[in-house]
């Protein structure tokens, strides 16, 4: 009303606008000079929606100047209900949209610097084993262990949905330590590593908004809020960072499937406890960058039950959506153990790998971590994406006769220790 | 007095009955404390009850033979003055196993009139080291051998920063593991001997045959042996076994196994040997190590005890108990496989190495099996290298221990003893150095 009568009052008095005018020029002058008030900035604690962004700034603010304990203190501080994302999942078609929740463009492969060719000694190329007794001795090491659990070792039936946690995932540990004390010669980044058994992995995010449907707070945008929570069945880490796969900003022309659904269709539940973000050690912890996770996949996804329930096509989907999971899960909380979040993006690639297995099949996986930007406010326009790559799962052996393992497949356990090799010439 | 109140004085009519201070007052009771005997009052609280009734006695029942007693069993339902019925037991006709009862031990095929007495993981030994030395027929002798010592001691087999890795292990077990303030001791024990075994598999650059091993978990021994009149066999699933694919050499020499001939065992009279061992008709005389003939790994070479559970904890002493039985029995069981199950005193004695923490203090043995000849007193022994109680550090603490507004015990670790960590990595080193 004020400025609607103001208008015309300067509309139908043109004689005034000298006056005003003048006055202008007058106060010109004392701008120059210091302010003696304070700036005029919106209230805190008023309900309005400068007062809303002011509070929001605050945040981002305090957020930004903390150090980087205060910093995931902060962010996990609040706890709402948050939609819990399992890794290894019984929903159909799940990695579409875990890709859509992490922002993940899928690559199917594995990156270039894995690729052997002959004859080329480049020194992006991860380094390979090509002596061949080191490899033989590997390859016995994997046959052992692999009989140990499955021949040699006189053990009881194993329980109920706790045939692969009895069988399989000791030969993993030990392959996994056996190969990683071998390889330490070839690769010194192995030899100052720390391995972890059964680690907590988890990590908190926002991204996506609702508007809340009903009740008091009816009406309002509020952020949706995933939390994961993984144990893999070990785990590598290293205290220097692996070399990226692709520079920060390359654009590859793979798009991220858009989910155009709420969450609870696919399905998921929303639940509300402590927001973790945990790469498997506290911050203190010198080996902060990962290598290598080892999953191992639950008797409830293992192939036969699957194909029995008539999913064949849902193998190599769950692998995939508890690889973009998993490993987002635990580059993400790398990243955020560096001081990145979503509002300070970051500025080095990430990368880890994975491998998941289910003591048969191997598969692999690479991800590289481009961005932590997820959030609505700072995602759009933001043409970063995260990739990951990964191989269809591959058969390390066939069957086990009389303690003989027949038709081990030597090229998978190349791609294992190559893996596994991968920055050892960082140090 | 209305209705109501009347109604209340007689329900509490008992209980002023059974209190002998209530006899003067103004409410006037007939029933005496016979009448009272044998009910219970649901309507006041059991405190309030002097004591608990009585039992109820019970009428024996005459069998007069030829007669048949009248019981209520056609009328389906009781009756005062009828008998109970007996009826035949009942059998569903299908196994059940949520009901199945097994047969009587003396009616099972493997009873035998001699018991045996059993050692498995649970057992709590009551005299610890020397029980266990009288069962083993052993000699002891404190501190690890020399061999061992020298291993420890030489700098060419120290990892580089031994001393910072170790402790970023013990933070890595104690602090860093978990999301929670601290972790419990079921996570940070086996983590920490985890962590340390990874430390020490590092070495594997420097002395490759430290690749020709392997862990083992959950695997089943099983070894018996005669000592004076009894039976006794070592059974069941145990610590993490670490395997070597070439034997542990002899720590002691043939002139000092002979020289153990003379020792007269140590005895703790009033108290038996078998105590606290489990006592069992039926069983069978089994041995074996746990693994398939032709196992590529067939010589245990350390066992690893994590003893971290918080219910069922054994002490220092029954741990080290447990621990040297434990090493003995892989011993035996190896002895019984490859030179027969006759006693006799062997060729090539066998080694066992045994590891056992808390996860702050450690306990450390070489068992050397010298003789399977177990049964008399005399003869030659077999030997066990034992340092007991070696503490890894002092304290590690989330919290400050704090009396009296002064710090005790700083938060953090501290007290960090870099030998205990030698000997634990000399230990690994053995037979492949």
């Amino acid at each position: 009303m004020a400025t609607c009568t103001r208008l015309a009052w300067r509309t139908s008095l043109p004689r005034h606008v000298a006056i005003i005018k003048c006055k202008r020029s007058l106060h010109s002058d004392t701008l120059k000079r210091e302010p003696v008030y304070p700036a005029i900035v919106p209230s805190k604690t008023a309900k309005s929606k400068s007062a809303k962004r002011r509070r929001e700034e605050d945040y981002h603010n305090a957020v930004k100047s903390a150090t980087v304990q205060d910093k995931l203190q902060l962010l996990t501080k609040v706890q709402r209900k948050k939609y819990v994302l399992y890794p290894q999942t019984f929903a159909l078609n799940a990695d579409k949209w875990y890709q859509y929740f992490t922002k993940t463009a899928y690559l199917p492969g594995i990156p270039d610097k894995f690729v052997v060719e002959v004859g080329e000694n480049d020194v992006q190329k991860a380094p390979a084993i090509t002596d061949k007794n080191a490899f033989s001795e590997l390859r016995s090491l994997v046959c052992d262990s692999i009989l140990q659990e499955n021949f040699y070792l006189k053990k009881p039936k194993p329980f109920l949905l706790k045939e692969q946690e009895t069988l399989f995932a000791p030969f993993i540990k030990n392959m996994v330590s056996g190969i990683t004390s071998a390889l330490a010669k070839h690769s010194h980044l192995l030899e100052v590593s720390s391995l972890d058994f059964n680690p907590q992995v988890n990590f908190y995010w926002m991204r996506g908004e609702r508007t809340v449907p009903r009740g008091h707070r009816g009406g309002r945008v509020d952020p949706a809020r995933f939390q994961i929570d993984d144990t893999p069945l070990c785990q590598i880490r290293v205290p220097q960072q692996l070399p990226e796969f692709l520079p920060l900003e390359t654009d590859v022309s793979v798009e991220v499937p858009e989910i155009r659904f709420a969450p609870d269709l696919l399905p998921m539940f929303r639940r509300q406890y402590d927001n973790n973000i945990f790469t498997g050690s506290k911050l203190a912890d010198p080996c902060s960058y990962g290598h290598t996770q080892f999953h191992l996949v639950m008797d409830r996804f293992q192939r036969r039950k699957l194909a029995k329930a008539n999913l064949v096509d849902q193998i190599e989907v769950g692998l995939r959506a508890n690889a973009i999971a998993s490993l987002f899960a635990w580059t993400g909380a790398q990243a955020m153990y560096q001081g990145f979040w979503s509002h300070e993006d970051v500025t080095r690639p990430f990368v880890s790998q994975a491998v998941i297995t289910d003591g048969q099949y191997f598969s692999f996986f690479c991800y590289q971590l481009n961005t932590l930007a997820l959030t609505v406010q700072t995602d759009t326009g933001n043409p970063r994406k995260n990739f990951c790559w990964g191989t269809e799962s591959m058969r390390l052996y066939e069957t086990i006769q009389d303690g003989n393992i027949i038709g081990l497949d030597d090229n998978v356990l190349k791609l294992l220790v190559q893996f596994l090799l991968n920055g050892a010439k960082l140090m | 007095m209305s209705k109501v109140i009347m109604h209340r004085l007689k329900a509490t009519n008992p209980l002023c009955a059974l209190n002998p201070f209530n006899e003067g007052s103004r409410i006037h009771t007939r029933l005496s404390r016979q009448n009272v005997a044998g009910q219970r009052f649901f309507s006041i609280s059991g405190c309030l009850c002097s004591r608990a009734p009585p039992p109820r006695k019970s009428t024996p029942t005459v069998d007069i033979p030829g007669l048949e007693r009248v019981t209520y069993a056609d009328r389906m339902h009781y009756v005062p003055g009828l008998a109970k019925p007996k009826f035949p037991p009942w059998h569903r006709g299908w196994h059940d196993p949520h009901h199945f009862t097994g047969p009587k031990y003396e009616e099972m095929p493997l009873y035998k009139e001699k018991p045996c007495y059993m050692i498995n993981q649970r057992t709590n030994m009551l005299e610890g080291v020397k029980q266990a030395l009288w069962l083993t027929k052993s000699k002891m002798i404190k501190g690890l051998p020399s061999q061992v010592l020298s291993l420890a001691e030489d700098t060419a087999n120290q990892i580089e920063n031994q001393d910072e890795r170790v402790q970023q292990a013990i933070k890595h077990a104690r602090f860093w593991d978990t999301t929670e303030g601290r972790p419990a001791r079921e996570r940070f024990c086996p983590v920490l001997v985890q962590d340390l075994l990874h430390l020490c598999r590092t070495l594997q650059v420097r002395h490759p045959s430290l690749g020709k091993r392997i862990l083992a978990e959950n695997y089943s021994l099983a070894a018996y042996w005669n000592r004076g009149a009894d039976l006794f066999q070592v059974r069941g699933r145990n610590g993490l076994l670490l395997n070597s694919q070439s034997p542990l050499p002899p720590v002691a020499g043939k002139e000092e196994v002979a020289s153990t001939s003379d020792l007269v065992l140590e005895t703790f009279y009033p108290i038996s040997p078998t105590i606290d061992l489990q006592l069992s008709h039926v069983f069978q005389e089994k041995s074996q190590t746990g693994f398939q003939d032709g196992y590529p790994y067939p010589h245990a070479h350390t066992l690893f005890f994590m003893e971290s559970g918080v219910k069922h904890r054994l002490q220092p002493e029954q741990l080290r108990a447990k621990m040297i039985m434990f090493a003995f029995g892989n011993a035996l069981a190896r002895a019984q496989a490859s030179y027969g199950t006759q006693p006799q005193v062997l060729e090539q004695p066998i080694v066992v190495q045994g590891v056992a923490t808390n996860g702050r203090t450690f306990q450390f043995a070489v068992f050397q099996l010298n003789t399977t000849d177990l049964g008399p007193d005399t003869g030659v022994k077999n030997m066990l290298w034992l340092d007991d109680d070696q503490d890894l550090y002092e304290y590690a603490k989330v919290r400050p221990i704090i009396k009296k507004k002064v710090v005790r015990v700083p938060a953090g670790l501290a007290g960090y003893q870099p030998d205990t960590f030698k000997k634990f990595l000399a230990l690994y080193l053995h037979g492949a150095v």
